[in-house]
Protein backbone atom coordinates (compact mmCIF):
# COMPACT_ATOMS: atom_id res chain seq x y z
CA UNK A 1 0.00 0.00 0.00
CA UNK A 2 3.23 2.20 0.76
CA UNK A 3 4.60 1.63 -2.26
CA UNK A 4 1.61 2.04 -4.10
CA UNK A 5 1.26 5.69 -2.66
CA UNK A 6 5.15 6.61 -3.30
CA UNK A 7 4.40 5.30 -7.24
CA UNK A 8 1.33 7.73 -6.93
CA UNK A 9 2.92 10.44 -5.80
CA UNK A 10 5.77 9.96 -8.64
CA UNK A 11 3.19 9.81 -11.18
CA UNK A 12 1.87 13.57 -9.80
CA UNK A 13 5.54 14.52 -10.09
CA UNK A 14 5.91 13.96 -13.33
CA UNK A 15 2.42 14.82 -14.97
CA UNK A 16 3.48 18.48 -13.76
CA UNK A 17 6.58 18.17 -15.01
CA UNK A 18 4.93 17.11 -18.44
CA UNK A 19 2.05 19.39 -18.15
CA UNK A 20 4.78 22.27 -18.10
CA UNK A 21 6.99 21.14 -20.89
CA UNK A 22 3.71 20.79 -23.07
CA UNK A 23 2.65 24.41 -22.25
CA UNK A 24 6.34 25.55 -23.82
CA UNK A 25 6.20 22.04 -26.14
CA UNK A 26 3.26 21.82 -27.35
CA UNK A 27 1.39 25.17 -26.96
CA UNK A 28 4.36 27.10 -27.97
CA UNK A 29 6.36 24.85 -30.13
CA UNK A 30 9.33 25.11 -28.24
CA UNK A 31 10.99 21.52 -27.97
CA UNK A 32 13.18 21.85 -25.20
CA UNK A 33 15.96 19.34 -23.71
CA UNK A 34 16.29 21.47 -21.11
CA UNK A 35 13.52 20.86 -18.93
CA UNK A 36 15.24 18.27 -16.03
CA UNK A 37 17.62 21.42 -15.80
CA UNK A 38 15.31 23.44 -14.62
CA UNK A 39 13.45 20.82 -12.60
CA UNK A 40 16.66 20.51 -10.85
CA UNK A 41 16.87 23.92 -10.09
CA UNK A 42 13.83 23.98 -8.44
CA UNK A 43 15.21 20.56 -6.41
CA UNK A 44 18.11 22.62 -5.34
CA UNK A 45 16.81 25.38 -4.41
CA UNK A 46 14.46 24.21 -2.08
CA UNK A 47 17.33 21.81 -1.16
CA UNK A 48 19.54 24.51 -0.30
CA UNK A 49 17.06 26.86 1.24
CA UNK A 50 15.23 24.17 3.43
CA UNK A 51 18.50 22.87 4.36
CA UNK A 52 20.78 26.11 5.06
CA UNK A 53 17.95 28.71 6.39
CA UNK A 54 15.00 26.49 7.31
CA UNK A 55 12.74 28.52 5.24
CA UNK A 56 8.97 27.26 5.40
CA UNK A 57 7.70 25.26 2.09
CA UNK A 58 5.62 28.45 1.19
CA UNK A 59 8.34 30.98 0.99
CA UNK A 60 10.78 28.27 -0.92
CA UNK A 61 7.70 27.61 -3.42
CA UNK A 62 7.79 30.83 -5.13
CA UNK A 63 11.79 31.49 -4.53
CA UNK A 64 12.43 27.97 -6.60
CA UNK A 65 9.54 29.28 -8.85
CA UNK A 66 11.32 32.62 -9.28
CA UNK A 67 15.04 31.39 -9.57
CA UNK A 68 13.89 28.78 -12.51
CA UNK A 69 12.19 31.18 -14.09
CA UNK A 70 15.11 34.26 -14.01
CA UNK A 71 17.15 31.23 -15.44
CA UNK A 72 15.03 30.40 -18.11
CA UNK A 73 14.16 33.91 -19.39
CA UNK A 74 17.69 34.82 -19.36
CA UNK A 75 18.40 31.56 -21.25
CA UNK A 76 15.42 31.80 -23.64
CA UNK A 77 15.69 34.91 -24.48
CA UNK A 78 19.09 34.32 -25.64
CA UNK A 79 18.13 30.91 -27.14
CA UNK A 80 15.36 31.80 -28.81
CA UNK A 81 16.91 33.26 -31.38
CA UNK A 82 17.70 30.21 -33.21
CA UNK A 83 14.73 28.23 -34.48
CA UNK A 84 13.64 24.65 -35.23
CA UNK A 85 16.86 22.07 -34.48
CA UNK A 86 18.90 24.69 -33.33
CA UNK A 87 16.65 25.47 -30.33
CA UNK A 88 16.65 21.94 -29.37
CA UNK A 89 20.46 21.62 -29.67
CA UNK A 90 20.56 24.93 -27.72
CA UNK A 91 18.55 23.52 -25.36
CA UNK A 92 20.32 20.10 -25.08
CA UNK A 93 23.75 22.80 -24.54
CA UNK A 94 21.96 24.56 -21.69
CA UNK A 95 20.78 20.99 -20.09
CA UNK A 96 24.43 20.01 -19.93
CA UNK A 97 25.33 23.02 -18.84
CA UNK A 98 22.86 23.06 -16.16
CA UNK A 99 23.91 19.54 -14.98
CA UNK A 100 27.64 19.94 -14.99
CA UNK A 101 27.34 23.17 -12.67
CA UNK A 102 24.93 21.11 -10.28
CA UNK A 103 27.80 18.55 -10.23
CA UNK A 104 31.02 20.40 -10.22
CA UNK A 105 30.19 23.62 -8.22
CA UNK A 106 30.83 21.58 -5.01
CA UNK A 107 31.14 24.70 -2.73
CA UNK A 108 27.24 24.82 -3.42
CA UNK A 109 25.59 22.05 -4.08
CA UNK A 110 28.53 19.36 -2.94
CA UNK A 111 28.51 17.99 -6.06
CA UNK A 112 28.11 14.20 -6.91
CA UNK A 113 27.48 13.97 -2.82
CA UNK A 114 24.17 15.47 -3.30
CA UNK A 115 22.47 17.07 -0.23
CA UNK A 116 21.30 14.92 2.00
CA UNK A 117 18.63 15.63 5.07
CA UNK A 118 15.83 17.86 3.15
CA UNK A 119 13.29 18.51 5.84
CA UNK A 120 9.62 17.47 5.91
CA UNK A 121 7.06 19.80 4.56
CA UNK A 122 5.43 22.15 7.05
CA UNK A 123 2.01 23.60 6.48
CA UNK A 124 -0.01 25.89 8.56
CA UNK A 125 1.88 24.63 11.59
CA UNK A 126 1.00 20.78 10.17
CA UNK A 127 3.70 18.20 9.38
CA UNK A 128 3.18 16.33 6.24
CA UNK A 129 5.16 13.70 6.79
CA UNK A 130 2.82 10.61 6.15
CA UNK A 131 3.15 9.22 2.29
CA UNK A 132 -0.95 9.83 2.32
CA UNK A 133 -1.03 13.44 3.01
CA UNK A 134 1.88 14.21 1.13
CA UNK A 135 0.01 12.43 -1.67
CA UNK A 136 -3.17 14.51 -1.41
CA UNK A 137 -0.80 17.52 -1.67
CA UNK A 138 0.85 16.95 -4.71
CA UNK A 139 -2.77 15.90 -5.90
CA UNK A 140 -4.03 19.55 -5.01
CA UNK A 141 -0.69 21.12 -6.96
CA UNK A 142 -1.50 18.98 -10.11
CA UNK A 143 -5.05 19.57 -10.16
CA UNK A 144 -4.15 23.54 -9.44
CA UNK A 145 -1.84 23.35 -12.34
CA UNK A 146 -4.11 21.72 -14.52
CA UNK A 147 -6.55 24.04 -14.32
CA UNK A 148 -4.60 27.05 -14.40
CA UNK A 149 -2.62 25.70 -18.13
CA UNK A 150 -6.63 24.69 -19.06
CA UNK A 151 -7.45 28.52 -18.60
CA UNK A 152 -4.48 29.90 -19.63
CA UNK A 153 -4.24 27.68 -23.35
CA UNK A 154 -7.97 28.69 -23.53
CA UNK A 155 -7.48 32.31 -23.12
CA UNK A 156 -6.57 34.67 -25.94
CA UNK A 157 -3.01 33.67 -24.74
CA UNK A 158 -2.82 30.50 -25.46
CA UNK A 159 -4.37 31.23 -29.39
CA UNK A 160 -2.19 33.55 -29.52
CA UNK A 161 1.03 30.59 -28.85
CA UNK A 162 -1.24 28.34 -31.27
CA UNK A 163 -1.00 30.62 -34.15
CA UNK A 164 2.25 31.69 -33.60
CA UNK A 165 3.55 27.94 -33.11
CA UNK A 166 1.76 26.96 -36.29
CA UNK A 167 3.21 30.43 -38.53
CA UNK A 168 5.50 32.48 -36.81
CA UNK A 169 5.35 35.17 -39.75
CA UNK A 170 1.61 34.91 -40.31
CA UNK A 171 1.59 35.45 -36.56
CA UNK A 172 4.24 38.52 -36.75
CA UNK A 173 1.64 40.09 -39.52
CA UNK A 174 -1.11 40.23 -37.42
CA UNK A 175 0.79 42.27 -34.89
CA UNK A 176 2.08 39.99 -32.67
CA UNK A 177 5.09 40.33 -30.61
CA UNK A 178 5.98 36.64 -31.62
CA UNK A 179 9.47 36.49 -29.66
CA UNK A 180 7.83 38.15 -26.34
CA UNK A 181 5.21 35.58 -26.32
CA UNK A 182 7.90 32.75 -26.65
CA UNK A 183 9.99 34.27 -24.08
CA UNK A 184 6.84 34.33 -21.83
CA UNK A 185 6.17 30.95 -22.26
CA UNK A 186 9.17 29.27 -21.71
CA UNK A 187 10.03 31.38 -18.64
CA UNK A 188 6.18 30.25 -17.41
CA UNK A 189 6.85 26.34 -18.40
CA UNK A 190 10.27 26.75 -16.82
CA UNK A 191 8.87 28.12 -13.66
CA UNK A 192 6.35 25.32 -13.42
CA UNK A 193 8.59 22.89 -13.82
CA UNK A 194 10.27 24.29 -10.40
CA UNK A 195 7.18 23.47 -8.16
CA UNK A 196 7.81 19.18 -8.47
CA UNK A 197 11.40 19.77 -8.05
CA UNK A 198 10.65 21.27 -5.05
CA UNK A 199 8.02 18.44 -4.03
CA UNK A 200 10.67 16.00 -5.08
CA UNK A 201 13.30 17.39 -2.93
CA UNK A 202 11.17 17.48 0.16
CA UNK A 203 9.96 14.00 -0.66
CA UNK A 204 12.58 12.01 -1.09
CA UNK A 205 14.27 14.19 1.40
CA UNK A 206 17.76 13.62 -0.64
CA UNK A 207 19.11 15.12 -3.81
CA UNK A 208 21.59 14.76 -5.95
CA UNK A 209 22.76 15.52 -9.91
CA UNK A 210 22.06 12.28 -11.60
CA UNK A 211 18.38 12.89 -10.68
CA UNK A 212 18.34 15.35 -13.48
CA UNK A 213 20.59 14.08 -16.19
CA UNK A 214 20.02 14.46 -19.89
CA UNK A 215 18.08 11.26 -20.23
CA UNK A 216 15.51 12.80 -17.55
CA UNK A 217 15.20 15.87 -20.00
CA UNK A 218 14.80 13.07 -22.94
CA UNK A 219 12.11 11.05 -20.81
CA UNK A 220 9.86 14.15 -19.93
CA UNK A 221 9.70 15.36 -23.51
CA UNK A 222 8.69 11.28 -24.63
CA UNK A 223 5.93 11.46 -22.38
CA UNK A 224 4.48 14.88 -23.82
CA UNK A 225 5.51 13.58 -27.28
CA UNK A 226 3.72 10.49 -26.55
CA UNK A 227 0.97 11.80 -24.76
CA UNK A 228 0.21 14.40 -27.50
CA UNK A 229 1.38 17.71 -27.97
CA UNK A 230 -1.58 20.21 -26.62
CA UNK A 231 -3.24 17.66 -24.85
CA UNK A 232 -2.88 17.79 -21.41
CA UNK A 233 -5.08 14.96 -20.72
CA UNK A 234 -2.68 12.82 -22.68
CA UNK A 235 0.12 13.99 -20.68
CA UNK A 236 -1.57 12.61 -17.45
CA UNK A 237 -2.36 9.74 -19.22
CA UNK A 238 0.92 9.20 -20.49
CA UNK A 239 2.64 9.93 -17.17
CA UNK A 240 1.16 7.30 -15.51
CA UNK A 241 1.68 4.84 -18.05
CA UNK A 242 5.55 5.51 -18.35
CA UNK A 243 5.97 5.57 -14.74
CA UNK A 244 3.95 2.58 -13.77
CA UNK A 245 5.60 0.46 -16.91
CA UNK A 246 8.42 -0.77 -15.06
CA UNK A 247 6.45 -1.78 -12.03
CA UNK A 248 4.44 -3.70 -14.62
CA UNK A 249 7.23 -5.17 -16.32
CA UNK A 250 8.51 -6.60 -13.07
CA UNK A 251 5.56 -8.04 -12.05
CA UNK A 252 5.54 -9.98 -14.98
CA UNK A 253 8.30 -11.01 -13.76
CA UNK A 254 11.73 -9.39 -15.21
CA UNK A 255 14.49 -8.37 -12.82
CA UNK A 256 14.46 -5.09 -12.68
CA UNK A 257 18.36 -4.51 -14.35
CA UNK A 258 16.30 -5.50 -17.34
CA UNK A 259 13.24 -4.20 -17.01
CA UNK A 260 15.01 -0.40 -16.76
CA UNK A 261 16.18 -0.86 -20.39
CA UNK A 262 13.14 -2.65 -21.74
CA UNK A 263 11.04 0.35 -20.72
CA UNK A 264 13.35 2.38 -22.61
CA UNK A 265 13.35 0.21 -25.72
CA UNK A 266 9.85 0.86 -25.39
CA UNK A 267 9.23 4.15 -25.38
CA UNK A 268 11.82 4.59 -27.53
CA UNK A 269 9.66 2.54 -30.04
CA UNK A 270 6.56 4.52 -29.21
CA UNK A 271 8.58 7.90 -29.57
CA UNK A 272 9.08 6.78 -33.32
CA UNK A 273 6.12 5.21 -33.85
CA UNK A 274 4.24 8.44 -32.82
CA UNK A 275 6.50 10.53 -35.25
CA UNK A 276 4.70 9.12 -38.07
CA UNK A 277 1.18 9.83 -36.66
CA UNK A 278 2.10 13.55 -35.56
CA UNK A 279 3.27 13.98 -38.53
CA UNK A 280 -0.03 12.78 -40.32
CA UNK A 281 -2.15 14.39 -37.42
CA UNK A 282 -0.87 17.64 -38.08
CA UNK A 283 -1.39 17.18 -41.34
CA UNK A 284 -4.55 15.86 -41.09
CA UNK A 285 -6.05 19.10 -39.02
CA UNK A 286 -4.41 22.00 -40.70
CA UNK A 287 -4.14 21.87 -44.35
CA UNK B 1 53.80 19.28 -25.26
CA UNK B 2 51.99 16.48 -23.48
CA UNK B 3 48.89 18.81 -24.06
CA UNK B 4 49.84 19.55 -27.62
CA UNK B 5 49.59 15.73 -28.54
CA UNK B 6 46.28 15.27 -26.62
CA UNK B 7 44.94 18.35 -28.25
CA UNK B 8 46.46 16.76 -31.85
CA UNK B 9 44.57 13.75 -31.05
CA UNK B 10 41.04 14.50 -30.05
CA UNK B 11 41.39 16.84 -33.22
CA UNK B 12 41.78 14.51 -35.49
CA UNK B 13 38.89 12.32 -33.68
CA UNK B 14 36.43 15.42 -33.43
CA UNK B 15 37.39 16.41 -37.13
CA UNK B 16 36.40 13.09 -38.73
CA UNK B 17 32.79 12.80 -36.59
CA UNK B 18 32.49 16.02 -37.56
CA UNK B 19 33.16 15.38 -41.02
CA UNK B 20 30.77 12.17 -40.62
CA UNK B 21 28.35 13.76 -39.19
CA UNK B 22 28.33 16.35 -41.88
CA UNK B 23 27.97 14.36 -44.95
CA UNK B 24 24.71 13.09 -43.85
CA UNK B 25 23.55 16.33 -42.54
CA UNK B 26 24.08 18.19 -45.38
CA UNK B 27 22.27 15.84 -47.84
CA UNK B 28 19.05 15.05 -45.28
CA UNK B 29 18.86 18.28 -43.51
CA UNK B 30 18.36 17.09 -39.64
CA UNK B 31 20.24 15.94 -36.74
CA UNK B 32 20.87 12.38 -36.68
CA UNK B 33 21.16 11.29 -33.10
CA UNK B 34 21.72 7.80 -34.71
CA UNK B 35 24.91 8.99 -35.36
CA UNK B 36 26.22 8.61 -31.98
CA UNK B 37 24.82 5.19 -31.69
CA UNK B 38 26.77 4.05 -34.99
CA UNK B 39 30.12 5.14 -33.08
CA UNK B 40 29.06 2.97 -30.17
CA UNK B 41 28.36 0.02 -32.17
CA UNK B 42 31.58 0.05 -33.86
CA UNK B 43 33.66 -1.11 -31.14
CA UNK B 44 31.45 -3.64 -29.84
CA UNK B 45 31.40 -4.89 -32.61
CA UNK B 46 34.61 -4.99 -32.86
CA UNK B 47 34.70 -6.70 -29.31
CA UNK B 48 32.06 -9.09 -30.47
CA UNK B 49 34.03 -10.59 -33.40
CA UNK B 50 37.48 -9.75 -31.83
CA UNK B 51 37.16 -10.91 -28.07
CA UNK B 52 34.16 -13.00 -28.39
CA UNK B 53 34.59 -14.64 -31.59
CA UNK B 54 38.37 -14.69 -31.52
CA UNK B 55 38.65 -13.63 -35.44
CA UNK B 56 41.47 -11.81 -36.17
CA UNK B 57 42.60 -8.50 -35.99
CA UNK B 58 41.87 -6.65 -39.23
CA UNK B 59 39.15 -9.35 -40.04
CA UNK B 60 37.26 -8.28 -37.18
CA UNK B 61 37.14 -4.48 -37.82
CA UNK B 62 36.58 -4.82 -41.21
CA UNK B 63 33.35 -6.64 -40.34
CA UNK B 64 32.23 -4.29 -37.83
CA UNK B 65 32.78 -1.25 -39.95
CA UNK B 66 30.45 -2.69 -42.47
CA UNK B 67 28.10 -4.18 -40.00
CA UNK B 68 27.81 -0.71 -38.36
CA UNK B 69 27.57 1.05 -42.13
CA UNK B 70 24.78 -1.74 -42.60
CA UNK B 71 22.96 -0.27 -39.64
CA UNK B 72 23.59 3.27 -40.44
CA UNK B 73 22.09 2.49 -43.95
CA UNK B 74 19.04 0.43 -42.58
CA UNK B 75 17.88 2.90 -40.29
CA UNK B 76 17.73 5.53 -43.48
CA UNK B 77 16.02 2.81 -45.68
CA UNK B 78 13.36 1.59 -42.92
CA UNK B 79 13.09 4.89 -40.94
CA UNK B 80 14.25 8.15 -42.08
CA UNK B 81 12.81 7.36 -45.83
CA UNK B 82 9.11 6.49 -45.26
CA UNK B 83 9.15 9.43 -42.82
CA UNK B 84 10.55 11.54 -45.52
CA UNK B 85 7.77 10.31 -48.33
CA UNK B 86 5.11 11.69 -45.37
CA UNK B 87 6.96 14.83 -44.98
CA UNK B 88 7.73 15.35 -41.95
CA UNK B 89 9.43 18.22 -40.56
CA UNK B 90 12.86 18.09 -39.65
CA UNK B 91 11.78 18.11 -36.05
CA UNK B 92 10.00 14.96 -35.90
CA UNK B 93 12.82 13.42 -37.58
CA UNK B 94 14.98 14.85 -35.28
CA UNK B 95 13.05 13.35 -32.65
CA UNK B 96 12.33 10.26 -34.45
CA UNK B 97 16.56 9.57 -34.50
CA UNK B 98 16.64 10.49 -30.85
CA UNK B 99 13.83 7.56 -30.57
CA UNK B 100 16.24 4.90 -32.46
CA UNK B 101 19.17 6.32 -30.39
CA UNK B 102 17.42 5.02 -27.04
CA UNK B 103 15.97 1.77 -28.75
CA UNK B 104 19.27 1.10 -29.53
CA UNK B 105 21.34 2.32 -26.67
CA UNK B 106 19.83 0.68 -24.40
CA UNK B 107 19.78 -3.25 -26.67
CA UNK B 108 23.77 -2.36 -26.47
CA UNK B 109 23.28 -2.32 -23.18
CA UNK B 110 21.04 -5.38 -22.63
CA UNK B 111 23.52 -7.67 -24.61
CA UNK B 112 26.97 -5.91 -23.37
CA UNK B 113 26.36 -4.95 -20.04
CA UNK B 114 26.51 -1.05 -18.96
CA UNK B 115 29.88 -1.69 -17.25
CA UNK B 116 32.99 -0.18 -19.58
CA UNK B 117 34.26 -3.02 -21.52
CA UNK B 118 38.02 -2.81 -23.45
CA UNK B 119 39.19 -4.16 -27.08
CA UNK B 120 42.78 -4.08 -26.32
CA UNK B 121 44.76 -6.93 -25.73
CA UNK B 122 48.16 -8.03 -24.31
CA UNK B 123 50.05 -5.83 -21.44
CA UNK B 124 49.94 -1.76 -21.80
CA UNK B 125 53.10 -0.84 -23.24
CA UNK B 126 54.69 2.17 -22.80
CA UNK B 127 54.68 4.92 -25.65
CA UNK B 128 56.90 6.22 -27.47
CA UNK B 129 59.58 9.16 -26.18
CA UNK B 130 58.40 12.01 -28.86
CA UNK B 131 59.93 15.39 -27.61
CA UNK B 132 60.06 14.61 -24.46
CA UNK B 133 56.32 13.90 -23.71
CA UNK B 134 54.74 10.04 -24.42
CA UNK B 135 52.50 9.09 -27.21
CA UNK B 136 51.47 5.33 -27.47
CA UNK B 137 50.99 3.43 -30.86
CA UNK B 138 47.30 3.57 -31.04
CA UNK B 139 47.51 6.97 -30.85
CA UNK B 140 49.65 7.61 -33.63
CA UNK B 141 47.48 5.24 -35.52
CA UNK B 142 44.75 6.90 -34.40
CA UNK B 143 45.69 10.60 -35.83
CA UNK B 144 47.26 9.14 -38.85
CA UNK B 145 43.89 7.19 -39.97
CA UNK B 146 41.78 10.00 -39.07
CA UNK B 147 43.68 12.40 -40.80
CA UNK B 148 44.43 10.00 -44.14
CA UNK B 149 40.63 9.62 -43.86
CA UNK B 150 39.28 13.05 -43.67
CA UNK B 151 41.61 14.38 -46.31
CA UNK B 152 40.86 11.34 -48.54
CA UNK B 153 37.15 12.01 -48.05
CA UNK B 154 37.07 15.65 -48.58
CA UNK B 155 38.54 15.12 -52.01
CA UNK B 156 36.04 12.39 -52.17
CA UNK B 157 33.37 14.59 -52.06
CA UNK B 158 35.21 17.34 -54.08
CA UNK B 159 35.65 15.33 -57.38
CA UNK B 160 33.72 11.73 -57.65
CA UNK B 161 30.36 11.42 -59.21
CA UNK B 162 29.04 10.50 -55.37
CA UNK B 163 30.74 13.16 -54.04
CA UNK B 164 29.35 15.78 -56.12
CA UNK B 165 25.83 14.51 -56.31
CA UNK B 166 25.77 14.50 -52.29
CA UNK B 167 26.27 18.14 -52.54
CA UNK B 168 23.89 18.79 -55.51
CA UNK B 169 21.33 17.09 -53.06
CA UNK B 170 22.10 19.30 -50.51
CA UNK B 171 21.76 22.28 -52.36
CA UNK B 172 18.58 22.08 -53.61
CA UNK B 173 16.72 18.41 -53.58
CA UNK B 174 13.83 19.07 -56.07
CA UNK B 175 16.47 20.57 -59.09
CA UNK B 176 18.50 17.06 -58.18
CA UNK B 177 15.71 15.24 -59.16
CA UNK B 178 14.69 17.11 -62.07
CA UNK B 179 18.10 16.47 -63.59
CA UNK B 180 18.37 13.30 -62.69
CA UNK B 181 20.03 12.56 -59.44
CA UNK B 182 18.03 10.23 -57.58
CA UNK B 183 17.80 11.56 -54.24
CA UNK B 184 16.73 9.24 -52.19
CA UNK B 185 20.02 6.75 -53.50
CA UNK B 186 22.31 9.82 -52.83
CA UNK B 187 21.26 10.01 -49.10
CA UNK B 188 21.62 6.03 -48.81
CA UNK B 189 25.45 6.87 -49.79
CA UNK B 190 25.96 10.13 -47.63
CA UNK B 191 24.31 7.69 -45.11
CA UNK B 192 26.72 4.97 -45.90
CA UNK B 193 29.90 7.21 -46.31
CA UNK B 194 28.99 9.12 -42.95
CA UNK B 195 28.98 5.54 -41.09
CA UNK B 196 31.41 4.31 -41.96
CA UNK B 197 33.66 7.12 -41.27
CA UNK B 198 31.91 7.28 -37.85
CA UNK B 199 32.33 3.66 -36.88
CA UNK B 200 36.10 3.86 -37.53
CA UNK B 201 36.15 6.76 -35.40
CA UNK B 202 34.49 4.88 -32.92
CA UNK B 203 36.76 1.71 -33.19
CA UNK B 204 39.71 3.95 -32.50
CA UNK B 205 38.08 5.95 -29.66
CA UNK B 206 37.31 2.41 -27.60
CA UNK B 207 41.35 1.52 -28.91
CA UNK B 208 42.98 4.37 -27.10
CA UNK B 209 40.18 4.60 -23.74
CA UNK B 210 37.16 2.20 -23.34
CA UNK B 211 33.85 1.58 -24.40
CA UNK B 212 30.43 1.84 -22.73
CA UNK B 213 27.09 2.20 -24.30
CA UNK B 214 26.39 5.70 -23.54
CA UNK B 215 30.31 7.12 -24.85
CA UNK B 216 28.76 7.74 -28.65
CA UNK B 217 26.59 11.09 -27.54
CA UNK B 218 29.45 13.33 -26.05
CA UNK B 219 32.19 12.38 -28.93
CA UNK B 220 28.82 13.30 -31.73
CA UNK B 221 28.19 16.20 -30.14
CA UNK B 222 32.15 17.60 -30.02
CA UNK B 223 31.77 17.04 -33.72
CA UNK B 224 28.46 18.89 -34.34
CA UNK B 225 29.83 21.77 -32.02
CA UNK B 226 32.51 22.04 -34.11
CA UNK B 227 30.70 21.95 -37.27
CA UNK B 228 28.47 24.44 -35.73
CA UNK B 229 31.56 26.48 -35.26
CA UNK B 230 32.96 26.03 -38.31
CA UNK B 231 29.92 26.48 -40.64
CA UNK B 232 27.71 24.17 -42.27
CA UNK B 233 29.67 22.45 -45.48
CA UNK B 234 32.73 23.99 -45.20
CA UNK B 235 35.62 21.68 -44.76
CA UNK B 236 38.20 24.49 -43.45
CA UNK B 237 35.62 25.96 -41.25
CA UNK B 238 34.99 22.36 -39.79
CA UNK B 239 38.99 22.00 -39.43
CA UNK B 240 39.21 25.99 -37.66
CA UNK B 241 35.75 24.54 -35.51
CA UNK B 242 37.90 21.42 -34.26
CA UNK B 243 40.73 23.40 -33.30
CA UNK B 244 39.02 25.96 -31.71
CA UNK B 245 36.97 23.73 -29.95
CA UNK B 246 39.82 21.09 -28.75
CA UNK B 247 42.07 23.67 -28.17
CA UNK B 248 38.94 25.73 -25.36
CA UNK B 249 38.37 22.13 -23.60
CA UNK B 250 42.28 20.75 -23.36
CA UNK B 251 43.12 24.40 -21.99
CA UNK B 252 40.49 24.85 -19.59
CA UNK B 253 40.65 21.21 -18.27
CA UNK B 254 44.39 22.01 -18.01
CA UNK B 255 43.90 25.56 -15.85
CA UNK B 256 40.75 25.25 -14.76
CA UNK B 257 39.69 21.71 -13.98
CA UNK B 258 38.87 18.96 -16.54
CA UNK B 259 35.29 18.41 -14.65
CA UNK B 260 34.07 21.66 -16.70
CA UNK B 261 34.96 20.24 -19.93
CA UNK B 262 31.85 19.57 -21.47
CA UNK B 263 30.34 22.77 -19.72
CA UNK B 264 32.45 24.12 -21.81
CA UNK B 265 32.17 22.93 -24.64
CA UNK B 266 28.41 23.43 -24.83
CA UNK B 267 29.19 27.35 -23.81
CA UNK B 268 31.35 27.30 -27.04
CA UNK B 269 28.73 25.96 -29.18
CA UNK B 270 25.84 28.09 -27.37
CA UNK B 271 27.66 31.20 -28.27
CA UNK B 272 28.26 30.60 -31.73
CA UNK B 273 24.85 29.38 -32.58
CA UNK B 274 23.93 33.15 -31.13
CA UNK B 275 26.41 35.23 -32.67
CA UNK B 276 27.39 33.73 -35.42
CA UNK B 277 25.04 31.17 -36.35
CA UNK B 278 26.88 30.81 -39.98
CA UNK B 279 30.21 29.81 -38.25
CA UNK B 280 33.30 30.58 -39.84
CA UNK B 281 32.33 30.70 -42.81
CA UNK B 282 29.61 28.10 -44.88
CA UNK B 283 26.05 28.25 -45.87
CA UNK B 284 23.43 30.37 -44.37
CA UNK B 285 21.34 27.91 -41.90
CA UNK B 286 17.99 27.66 -42.90
CA UNK B 287 15.74 29.94 -40.94
CA UNK B 288 11.85 29.89 -40.59
CA UNK B 289 10.27 28.99 -43.80
CA UNK B 290 8.13 31.60 -45.39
Amino acid sequence: MEYMLHLLILVGIYIMLSQSLNLSAGFGGMMSLAHAGFYGVGAYTAALFAVNYQLPFLLVLPIAMLLSGLLALIVSAIALRTVDSYFIVCTLGIQVVIFSLMHNWTSLTRGAFGIPGIPSIELFGVMIQSRLSFLFLTLFLVVLMFFFLKKLTESSFGRTLRALSEDEIFAQSLGKNVYLFKVITFTMSAMFAAVPGTLYAHYITYIDPTSFTIDESVFILSIVIIGGMRNLWGSVIASAFLVLLPEALRFVGMPSSVAANIRQIIYGGILIFMMFRYNRGVAHKYE
Amino acid sequence: MQLLILILIIFSLTLLIGFSFSIAYQSSNFFNFTKAIIITFAPYFTYLFFVQLQLSLFLSISLAIICTTAIGMLSEIVLYKPLRKCNSSHVALMLSSLGLYIVLQNIISLLWGDRPLSVRTGEIRTGHEFFGSVISNTQIVTVTVCLVLFTACAFFMKCSRIGRNIRAVASNPELSNIVGICSDRIILWAFAIGSALASVAGILIAFDTDMRPTMGFSWLFYGVAAMIIGGMGSNRGLIGGALLLVTAQYLTSYYIGSRWMDAITYVILILFLIIKPLGFSGKRLKKVEI
